[in-house]
């Protein structure tokens, strides 16, 4: 193939993001119940995390176990904000993204410093410190007896009927609306010359520095940016649950993200997406085996990883060469010796 | 001739183990400048000192009028320089061209937002990009692999590619690090022809480097360092016949044959 013409070929992406729109739209007239219309919304938000996190651990580099830790401040800034201060949620969310933002700076400084699993120490002391603070600052956070009554987002447009987003189809369209926006974004980031930057560091920090690369300032940009969109994931969180509590922010949360990163494969858009809706769905899937559930669960887990260390992506794009080989052998292979 | 780079004093302690002891050298531009000693006279720690993967602890370090000592490796790079390693960086997971296209990361000139939403600037920088790139991979020799991992490149081809790569930030100087160690004799003589292509973009070269042939043959000022110290410098012809640099190497990986 021509070497420029090759260089120059985009890939064809506006049919899948169609597919994806009308499988969204579909998805609560498929899954009626309410039930599993929650379990839908929490897919959503899942998604969004595990996206966030992947972008840090993926695409970055950097071994994040804190990640559990934005998640929180998004759903507490937003909730203290409405319930304590009478904010708009829509306002208050905003403020709830930036908070989580500006904080993901503080941990950038620590990964400006550490490498490896030092950071990803650092990063999981950050976590419990979130969550001490929400235990301990009850004037503020009520504690572990939490926070109840949260009604769900209000949105009112001058001339238009009011959306009431109690309705969980309306809620799920609201977040899986997000989740897909934010993965274009970041879909379009990732391929610019910023995404080459961050693939850079993290492949190599000192070679990266040899073009130029401020390993320490790209580092904070990808810290912060993931820590927004975690904080974004939180705002939606408790109007779903309609109570908050510290509980929701375990140290456990952010392993279960790496979960989703890892199993459904890091470094790719997609992966991160696949992770979290099947660990999202698993489980559920999984009750007809009672207590066995959570072992079910872990075991494949285990499975995963040991057998596709590339994730289930990795795994789905190597099956298929193997299949494109099969085929060529089979009707003569020497054309695909050839290319 | 006026220099590009000026090295007073300058001065690298690891430990107690003088690596650089008061180096001061004066590189010419637009010239092909070599710093060849036996292993460990420091010429590592010097290519480090230059490009900035160290600061020297003491010492000037002055490139086209400015002050290079206390400037990290990233922000000298923005000033011209660029370099490649002894022991390869590549980003081996990823492609050649991926490879190349992270070297113009100082030279993007596009609107913060589009980055997120591409529109027409993106996508001239983007196109730009690409086109260099794909030059610079056939400078190297490597256009027709463009699309494969880089860690699978043989070995000779994987320092093309950091040769490649460096050229992206597009440099005034280019400081190469034994790029000739582990190339095989036809890829050396490739290897020299494109260090003078180099040169004659108009780029002032200086490269690190063991091969005794190679450097006799390219380099217009050949600068010896002898455990961490000054030893000699001068034209390739006087090197070769200076009696401290022959004892210098007497015993050592040079052969005397390249000296001949």
């Amino acid at each position: 193939m021509n070497g420029l013409a090759a260089a120059l070929r985009r890939d064809l992406r506006w049919p899948w993001y169609l597919g994806a729109v009308i499988l969204l739209l579909l998805l609560p007239l498929l899954l009626g119940t309410p039930y599993w219309r929650g379990i839908l919304i929490v897919c959503a938000m899942n998604v969004l995390l595990a996206m966030s996190l992947n972008l840090v651990i993926g695409y970055t580099g950097q071994l994040n176990l804190g990640q559990s830790g934005f998640f929180a401040i998004g759903a507490y800034v937003t909730t203290v904000l409405l319930k304590s201060y009478g904010w708009n949620f829509w306002l208050a969310c905003v403020a709830a993204v930036l908070a989580a933002g500006l904080v993901g700076l503080l941990l950038a400084a620590f990964a400006a410093r550490l490498r490896g699993h030092y950071l990803g120490i650092a990063s999981l002391g950050f976590a419990v410190i979130v969550y001490q603070i929400l235990i301990n600052w009850e004037s503020v956070t009520k504690g572990v007896q939490g926070i109840y009554g949260i009604k769900p987002p209000p949105l009112s447009i001058p001339g238009y009927p009011d959306l009431n987003f109690g309705n969980q189809a309306a809620l799920f369209y609201l977040v899986a609306g997000i989740a897909l926006l934010v993965y274009l974004l970041l879909d379009n980031l990732l391929r610019s010359p910023i995404g080459e930057t961050l693939r850079a560091i993290r492949e190599d920090e000192i070679s990266a520095a040899s073009l130029g690369v401020n390993g320490a300032k790209w580092k904070a940009f990808s810290f912060s940016l993931s820590a927004a969109i975690a904080g974004l994931a939180g705002c939606f969180y408790p109007s779903f649950v309609g109570t908050l509590v510290p509980d929701a922010f375990n140290t456990v949360e952010s392993f279960t993200m790496l979960a989703m990163v890892v199993v459904g494969g890091m470094g790719t858009m997609i992966g991160p997406v696949v992770g979290a809706i099947v660990l999202t769905f698993l489980p559920e899937l999984l009750r007809g085996f009672g207590d066995l559930r959570l072992i079910v669960y872990g075991l494949a887990l285990t499975l995963v990883v040991l057998f596709m260390p590339g994730g289930m992506v990795q795994a789905w794009q190597l099956l298929r060469v193997r299949v494109a080989k099969g085929k060529a052998e089979g009707s003569g292979g020497s054309a695909a010796a050839g290319s | 001739m006026t220099a590009l780079l000026e090295a007073n004093d300058l001065r690298k302690s690891f430990g107690g183990v003088k690596a650089v002891a008061g180096i001061s050298l004066a590189v010419p531009e637009n010239s092909i400048f070599a710093v060849i000693g036996p292993n460990g006279a420091g010429k590592s720690t010097m290519m480090n000192l230059l490009s900035g993967t160290y600061q020297p602890d003491s010492g000037t370090l002055m490139f086209g009028g400015r002050q290079l000592a206390g400037l990290p490796a990233h922000r000298r790079v923005r000033l011209g320089l660029a370099r490649t390693f002894q022991k390869i960086r590549l980003f081996k997971q990823l492609s050649l061209l991926d490879n190349v296209l992270a070297g113009f990361h100082i030279h993007h000139r596009v609107p913060a937002w589009q980055y997120m939403l591409p529109g027409a600037a993106f996508w001239r920088d983007w196109r730009r990009c690409r086109e260099e790139g794909l030059a610079l991979l056939e400078f190297v020799g490597l256009a027709g692999q463009a699309t494969q991992r880089a860690g699978a490149l043989a070995y000779g081809q994987q320092r093309m590619l950091e040769i490649a790569r460096a050229m992206a930030t597009r440099p005034k100087l280019f400081m190469l690090d034994e790029p000739a160690a582990g190339l095989n004799a036809a890829e050396v003589a490739f290897l020299q022809q494109r260090l003078q292509d180099i040169r004659a973009r108009g780029i002032t070269v200086v490269v690190v480097e063991h091969n005794m042939e190679l450097v006799m043959k390219v380099a217009d000022h050949v600068f010896v360092m002898d455990h961490g110290e000054f030893l000699f410098e001068g034209p390739p012809k006087a090197v070769q016949s200076n009696p401290k640099v022959i004892e210098a190497y007497l015993g050592g990986e040079f052969d005397s044959g390249a000296l001949a």
